[in-house]
């Protein structure tokens, strides 16, 4: 059961067509929706029709709804409008991310899709990635660069971030997306529906799935048992990241008058 | 709760959000916010990997995001240290300057559409450059109020 | 190990040592003092020929054989092919004793051989070549190419007296390539003159047609008899050992084969075997100049003077006549081909002398009349009979010696004139040059035939072979092939006019020839003396290039001289029974038709007629050269036809001076067509072929090209592409899983 089904009358079903039938895929909302939110995306992203933003809102927002409607209802209304509260919130901030032209506010944005999707991790009981999310993502990385682009974001906004690639790759890479999505969207609508229930891991223990006060200590127990030789990789890694960056920052200058290289760009621009 | 349609309706939102961040890691020519998109897409992947491990009952999916996140971490550092590199050789963030990996005698991709600034957005919020004094304004200096 | 095979080391042996040393040693080491390997290895190799010859001689009288008197060695097998063809010619009948092994199997041994012929012939190379070596001392002295030229003609002497020595026609195509090459090396010897690289290119060149011709002839042979080598296997020494195990291989010049006459072999043999003659005759004309290939000898003149002296006058080009000589059975068995070797003999004599009559060049006049001479050696052996082949190859043997003095003298002319070589430059020199002037009196004398010089004895035996070949019928030779000849005495026509149908059906070319011999006989002392009157006799001049060498040339180089003119005065009389005798223990010569033609005899008639005609020659040349006369400007006037302009282009006298236009008439015909195709091929290879091969290699780029736009090192177009394919792998595993 899903929004479409809830609002469609039972009998109009049978009004499907054959053309329909023969093309499933072509009949189903999320495919409209697909198609509809990528003409949407591809409007809205910088450099393109000024005036067109303004539809691509509107295109984004109903393929947003009506790939929505598709989507099959996993609880009661609560729990799925509280559940597309938080998608919206990351979906939608996600798509200004990419579309407005300030870095700034992509930084701003993006950090905002972080909290939806935070949010959304929350509501799968994983609270403690939520909340990594929130601290990790949105505190310290979003902060990171907008600290470089402090450092490096000449003044005002530059050209290239007024436009996006031109005629060709914008098309491509939406049509890109676009066909991805709607691959994933056609192979999860496939799954059974009626997917027995798969029990708890053993492995994991009993309590694992649970949003039980001892989360985290199962969380602890499982981070530094079954994957403490990963724990100790990433912890290198790591260093060895730090270690990187620190060294490109020393070694990578180049030893030259400043304003050669910003000339040599420019001719070579 | 039908786990089997909350598990599909995490993969939608996932790869969405994967799909978004691909679009913006393709057309977008800034440095950092092709980085972000990057981020993006990880997020993407992130949703996919916990509703995974809720579907199938255990902590794996939510291991992977940890050392997702871990990773993601890693990549700023070194790519944030890049950029700031290449900026400083280039004294520009777009990716359009960095074609020198193209075929010999191959032209260089130029985007020719490039639109006229828009007057009525020229508002844009800007951080002050670091390391460079702020300018100071006189005026407002001599009228200041002493502490 | 033998005694005569030591010979045949050293003799061959020597020069290659020294051609090897003196290139090795030459440039750094040597250089001045290059000679005296050279000399000591001609003379060691002179030394062992006589030495050879003595013992060949030893053992032939020691024990006579009807088959003639022959050594092979078998040094080692250069080359063995089992199989190597399915002899279609039906083998000789199982009764008929002869042993058929070895048809299939193709198998070169390098084997060296000496019989009286070969004996003969490396005795005169090696002679001659030891007297030029001393005169190039003196000739070469100062020139930067010392040791170079030295190590040049050691080799040639290698590869003459190898290519007299070997016993197998595969070996003798070799070294005949061998001496042609050390021709080419030697005529352009000074490689930076144009002329003089031009020459040795066109004698390279004009030698193809007739090896090629050769080449022909050796598949032909091998195809036709089974074999290459000249001696049957038994004759090889040290081979009764092995001879029991594998069969016995007839060879083409062998004696059982001659004793046979077995040379018409299959259906059509007989063409096969004209076939053979000529396509030999053809590689013959190539080395020994004769009619249609005969234009680069003169031009093989700008080499330096001993170089024309021993190998385009004495040595390598009478590789032709020897070779001729060598397959006299072959020739006897098909008469045709004997007589076209007659003709183009008699006709290249007459051509060549022609020409030599207006030549102002005196290396010239002799490079014709060294052509002249050497048909006169293929008349000779055109007539098929003993005695023509004794004549032509005593004639080799006289001639050698006095066209070597000539060609010397020349040089020395040369030499003393600051190399200038044109007579109407010098003159009156007999007394400036008393030795030489002697010395080539006796050369001149020689070539004219005058009594009792060399050339006397030799021409007047030819003259006479040519005479009785008209003259005297098939069964008066069967009736004198058993009485023992009679030498220097008379030998009167016994044929009758009736008799004459019995003779060769060629008899009345014969008598044809007879008189062109005469004829050529008559050019011959006049053009010879004519150049003789104008070198040292009239008044004298000198070039100014001459400055002050004009003086008799240093000691070894008159040496030399002096030698060969006392060759060319005594050397005649050799022509007794011992020669004669000595030759015809050469197995080629020893067995089969030919010893059923007339032995060598003297003809008094023939030589009283030939001796006044030389003499009516010398008497003409004295008569307009010697002295200040008028009557040669009268003759030449007629002669150019100057009264009719239109024709003077073609007078006799611009004929003969432009040597009948042959040179240009080849051009025309043959290598200006040969150009135009060239040139044709040239613009289709350039064109065409390329044009397709650039075609070809265009494509890639252009395909490059295509996809070289994909490679815009634009980050997010290669993120682009990657997405793409994996959206393709993506959809490829569903379709798949929902198939």
């Amino acid at each position: 059961m899903n929004l479409a089904g809830f609002l469609l009358a039972e009998g109009s079903e049978d009004a499907a067509c054959a053309w329909c039938q023969s093309y499933p895929c072509l009949a189903s909302l999320s495919c409209w929706g697909i198609v509809a939110g990528a003409l949407g995306l591809l409007l809205m992203l910088p450099g393109g029709w000024k005036r067109g933003r303004y539809l691509g809102v509107l295109l984004g927002c109903a393929g947003l709804g009506l790939l929505a409607a598709d989507l099959p209802w996993f609880g009661d209304l609560a729990h799925q409008v509280f559940f597309w509260l938080l998608a919206g919130t990351a979906l939608v901030a996600a798509v200004i991310a990419i579309s407005v032209r300030s870095p700034i506010y992509t930084a701003i944005w993006f950090a905002i899709s972080l909290l939806g999707v935070a949010g959304l991790f929350l509501y799968q009981e994983a609270p403690f990635l939520g909340v990594v999310t929130i601290a990790v993502y949105a505190g310290a990385i979003v902060v990171t660069f907008l600290f470089v682009l402090m450092l490096a974001q000449p003044a005002g906004h530059t050209v290239y971030d007024r436009v996006s690639w031109g005629w060709l790759p914008k098309p491509f890479a939406v049509i890109a997306a676009a066909a991805l999505t709607g691959l994933m969207t056609f192979a999860v609508a496939s799954l059974p529906s009626t997917a027995p229930i798969p029990t708890a891991d053993p492995i994991a223990g009993d309590t694992a799935t649970s949003g039980a006060p001892d989360h985290m200590a199962n969380l602890g127990n499982t981070l530094f048992g079954t994957h403490l030789v990963s724990v100790e990789v990433a912890g290198t890694l790591l260093l060895v990241a730090l270690v990187g960056a620190i060294a490109i920052v020393i070694h990578g200058k180049q030893p030259q008058l400043p304003n050669q290289g910003v000339e040599g760009a420019r001719n070579d621009e | 709760m039908n786990e089997m349609a909350l598990l599909q309706n995490y993969l939608i939102v996932g790869g969405l959000l994967f799909a978004i961040g691909l679009i913006g890691f393709l057309v977008r020519r800034n440095m950092i916010v092709m980085f972000l998109c990057a981020e993006m897409m990880l997020q993407g992947i992130s949703l996919s990997l916990v509703a995974f491990g809720r579907f199938h009952g255990n902590l794996g999916g939510q291991m992977m995001v940890l050392f997702i996140i871990t990773v993601a971490a890693c990549e700023a550092a070194i790519a944030l240290a890049l950029i700031l590199m290449l900026f400083q050789r280039s004294q520009t963030l777009d990716i359009a300057f960095w074609q020198n990996l193209r075929e010999e005698g191959q032209p260089r991709f130029v985007d020719q559409q490039i639109p006229e600034e828009i007057e009525d957005e020229r508002e844009w919020p800007q951080l002050t450059p670091a390391g460079v004094e702020p300018e100071l304004d006189l005026e407002q200096q001599r009228h200041r109020t002493r502490v | 190990m033998d005694e005569i095979l030591k010979y045949l080391l050293c003799i061959t042996g020597l020069p290659l040592a020294a051609a090897l040393l003196i290139a090795l040693l030459g440039p750094k080491l040597l250089r001045g003092q290059s000679h005296w390997l050279a000399l000591a290895a001609a003379l060691g190799s002179f030394l062992c020929s006589v030495l050879l010859l003595l013992a060949v001689r030893g053992e032939i009288s020691k024990a006579g054989s009807p088959h003639g008197f022959e050594k092979v060695y078998n040094l080692w097998t250069w080359a063995d092919v089992s199989d190597a063809y399915d002899q279609r010619i039906t083998p000789p009948a199982e009764g008929s004793g002869s042993v058929t092994g070895g048809l299939h199997d193709f198998q070169i041994e390098v084997a060296l051989r000496t019989d009286a012929l070969s004996a003969i012939m490396l005795c005169m190379v090696t002679f001659v070549a030891s007297l030029v070596v001393l005169f190039a001392i003196g000739y070469m002295k100062g020139d930067r190419g010392y040791w170079r030229f030295f190590s040049y003609v050691s080799l040639f002497i290698f590869s003459m007296t190898m290519l007299v020595s070997v016993s197998n026609f595969a070996l003798l195509f070799v070294f005949w390539e061998a001496v042609g090459v050390c021709s080419y090396l030697l005529i352009g010897f000074w490689y930076e003159k144009p002329s003089a690289v031009a020459a040795g290119k066109k004698a390279f060149l004009v030698n193809r047609i007739g090896d090629f011709g050769f080449a022909l002839a050796i598949f032909l042979i091998w195809t036709t008899f089974g074999t290459l080598n000249f001696h049957d296997s038994d004759a090889v020494q040290g081979a009764a050992a092995t001879a029991a195990a594998s069969p016995e291989v007839r060879g083409v010049l062998g004696a059982t084969r001659i004793a046979s006459d077995d040379y018409v072999v299959g259906p059509h043999g007989q063409a096969v075997l004209l076939a053979i003659c000529l396509l030999l005759l053809l590689g013959a004309c190539g080395k020994s100049a004769q009619f249609p290939l005969h234009v680069w000898l003169p031009d093989a003149m700008e080499g330096p003077t001993p170089v024309s002296a021993l190998i385009h006058a004495a040595t390598m080009v009478t590789a032709g006549v020897y070779m001729v000589t060598r397959c006299t059975p072959l020739f006897t068995a098909s008469p045709t081909a004997q007589m076209v070797v007659a003709c183009v003999g008699a006709g290249t004599a007459l051509l060549a002398g022609l020409i030599a009559l207006t030549q102002n060049d005196l290396k010239r006049v002799l490079a014709y009349s060294t052509v002249s001479q050497l048909g006169y050696m293929f008349l000779a052996l055109g007539t098929g009979s003993m005695a023509g082949i004794v004549a032509g190859m005593f004639h080799l043997f006289t001639h050698a010696f006095f066209k070597a003095l000539l060609f010397l003298g020349s040089g020395s002319v040369m030499h003393a004139m600051g190399n200038v070589i044109d007579m109407r430059r010098f003159g009156g020199l007999r007394k400036r040059m008393p030795i030489t002037h002697l010395t080539f009196a006796c050369g001149c004398l020689a070539l004219a035939g005058v009594f009792p010089f060399a050339g006397f004895w030799s021409k007047d035996a030819i003259v006479a072979a040519v005479h009785d070949k008209a003259h005297v019928p098939a069964e008066a030779h069967l009736a004198a092939a058993d009485t023992i000849p009679v030498h220097l005495a008379g030998y009167e026509v016994s044929g009758a006019p009736a008799e004459h149908s019995g003779s060769s059906p060629y008899a009345s070319i014969y008598g044809w020839l007879y008189y062109v011999a005469m004829v050529t006989s008559f050019l011959t002392a006049f053009y010879t003396f004519r150049a003789f009157f104008l070198t040292f006799y009239g008044k004298e001049r000198i070039p100014p290039e001459a400055g002050h060498h004009a003086h008799e040339s240093p000691l070894s180089m008159t040496m030399p001289l002096v030698a060969l003119a006392a060759c060319a005065v005594f050397v005649g009389f050799t022509l007794d029974s011992s020669f004669a005798d000595f030759l015809q223990q050469t197995p080629s010569l020893a067995a089969g038709a030919v010893t059923q033609t007339t032995m060598p005899g003297f003809h008094l008639d023939v030589a009283v007629i030939s001796t006044v005609v030389a003499l009516l020659g010398i008497g003409s040349a004295t008569y307009f050269y010697l002295g200040d006369r008028n009557e040669i400007a009268r003759v030449g006037k007629a002669m150019k036809m100057e009264r009719r302009p239109g024709l003077a282009g073609l007078s006799p006298y611009q004929l003969s001076l432009n040597k009948f236009f042959l040179d240009e008439i080849y051009s025309a015909v043959i290598v200006k067509p040969l150009q135009g195709v060239a040139r044709l091929s040239y613009w289709l290879d350039r064109y065409l072929v390329d044009g397709l091969v650039n075609v070809c290699g265009r494509i890639p780029p252009l395909a490059g090209l295509l996809m070289r736009s994909l490679q815009m090192g634009l980050v997010q177009f290669y993120a682009l592409a990657m997405v793409l394919g994996a959206l393709i792998m993506v959809a490829a595993r569903m379709i798949w899983a929902a198939n």
